[in-house]
């Protein structure tokens, strides 16, 4: 009976003190368990079983030690007959119209029911669906950051092939550009030189020239007046003779 | 205890006692409140869905002003739902078949409708008077054929309710009634009567469903008016 005094007073004192109208502290008072109202303890997956529809299975189990498998059942005929026979419950139109909305509840649920089901389920997985798959989203992107940074990381190792055939590279282009100048000098000095020799050809043909065209007028200057109808007349005779040859072969 | 037809529709009591008050709020015990789960078992899943749905079908064609009253409406269409559907039940009271509480229902939210669009926009709300393209020889006749059209909103928006309801339930007993009369007599005429009860509750619950949606529905269309 203290206790209990104690008990009163204690919850009394915590309803009434500074933090107000607290009911969770009131209903632990005396500190006698955790304070703590997370983690939320997790919802039963499925429903309280139940047979044909209402009654709970808990009923059946109530029973079953007392009076066996067919206890409910009996319990259940006997209530009705006793309803009807003290006709505490008549038989009247209502229990047609009982009948009928029944028959109609039950054709609805045993036809549509698994149905409806699979469609709630179905919106809630969509729900989980939508947030997995951000977090698969977020999971592939990150093993495939980590693939890119191992490919990176192997690239780092052969980054000195890279260097040297870059080296390479540059080596050739100097080496190519060095030779093509090279070419270039050659040519030019080929063509200075060639223009050289032009010239000096140019000069001893001139030259030459000169020299034939001025003993061909020193020539032509000594021939006399007399030695050219010389000339002439022996060129005649010459071919009168060549004539007479050639007709003398024609007629033979 | 014998029932008349009309009992289903007296105000509950109970040993003197009237327990009208527990009827109509009873439907709102069913619903399961939401949780600050992320998931959701099957129940709450769609609750959450239907309601997610009927408010976007609804509330689409209005204005964002008229978004604000998406919780009044979306919960007046719960109500009505609720209670149509139990009532559906043998030997319960629907609430919805009395004309005292539909009328309470809907002329405040009508009233509502038009002080909103006579304080927010008076050109617009007398406009709605006039259909476009009349003829000016009918323009007199149809300000008042729209006029009385108007105020006799609230009394198509309350009695259609309660004349489906009242109607239905009324011919579920009646057919019952033939129904378990019959029994004894010619059974044959009783099976056909009891089919006929089956499909007549089938169309008792679209009805239902129905008419708790085209209460709300007739509601935005008067607020998409006056908004």
């Amino acid at each position: 009976m203290l206790s209990r005094l104690v008990l009163a007073s204690g919850s009394a004192l915590k309803n009434s003190g500074s933090f107000g109208a607290c009911m969770v502290q009131a209903s632990r008072s005396l500190h006698s368990s955790p304070q703590s109202l997370a983690p939320v303890p997790p919802l039963p997956e499925k429903g309280g079983k139940i047979r044909h529809g209402i009654f709970p299975e808990e009923l059946f189990t109530l029973l079953y030690p007392k009076t066996g498998v067919t206890g409910p059942y009996m319990l259940g005929t006997g209530l009705a007959l006793y309803l009807l026979s003290k006709e505490i419950y008549i038989i009247n139109h209502e229990t047609i119209a009982a009948a009928s909305i029944g028959a109609v509840i039950i054709y609805g649920v045993k036809k549509y029911g698994s149905q409806v089901a699979a469609f709630i389920d179905k919106l809630n997985e969509e729900k989980v669906a939508k947030v997995q798959e951000v977090k698969e989203l977020s999971m592939s992107s990150l093993a495939q950051a980590i693939e890119n940074e191992k490919k990176e990381q192997w690239r780092v190792e052969g980054r000195h092939m890279l260097f040297d055939a870059k080296r390479n590279n540059v080596a050739m282009l100097l080496e190519t550009n060095y030779r093509e100048r090279l070419h270039m000098v050659t040519n030019e000095v080929k063509k200075r030189l060639d223009y050289q020799v032009q010239l000096q050809n140019l000069q001893r043909r001139m030259e030459q020239e000169h020299m034939v065209s001025w003993v061909e007028q020193n020539v032509i200057k000594s021939i006399t007046l007399q030695q050219e109808k010389e000339s002439i007349a022996k060129c005649i005779a010459d071919l009168k003779l060549l004539a007479k040859a050639t007709q003398a072969r024609t007629t033979v | 205890m014998t029932l008349s037809f009309f009992d289903q529709f007296s105000s509950p009591t109970f040993l003197g006692m009237p327990i009208i008050l527990i009827a109509i709020t009873l439907p709102w015990t069913i619903f399961p409140a939401p949780s600050n789960r992320w998931l959701n078992n099957r129940l709450l899943t769609v609750q959450d869905w239907f309601f997610s749905y009927t408010t976007s079908q609804l509330f689409s064609p209005l204005k964002p002003s008229g978004h604000k009253w998406a919780l009044i409406l979306i919960s007046l269409m719960t109500f009505l739902l609720s209670m149509n559907l139990l009532g559906l039940l043998p030997y319960t009271f629907t609430p919805t078949t009395q004309l005292s509480m539909n009328m309470s229902l809907a002329i405040p939210f009508w009233l509502a409708t038009i002080l909103i669009g006579v304080r927010n926009q008076p050109t617009m709300t007398l406009g709605h008077l006039l259909p476009e393209g009349t003829p000016t020889l009918l323009i007199p006749a149809l300000i008042i054929i729209e006029t009385t059209s108007l105020f006799i909103r609230p009394l198509a928006l309350g009695v259609r309710l309660t004349a489906n309801l009242t109607a239905g339930h009324l011919l579920i007993q009646l057919i019952a009634t033939a129904s378990f009369i019959l029994l004894p007599i010619m059974p044959a005429i009783a099976i056909t009567t009891t089919l006929l009860l089956i499909l007549l509750t089938i169309l008792e619950i679209a009805v239902a469903i129905i008419q708790a949606y085209v209460f709300v529905l007739l509601l935005t269309l008067y607020l998409q008016e006056n908004i």
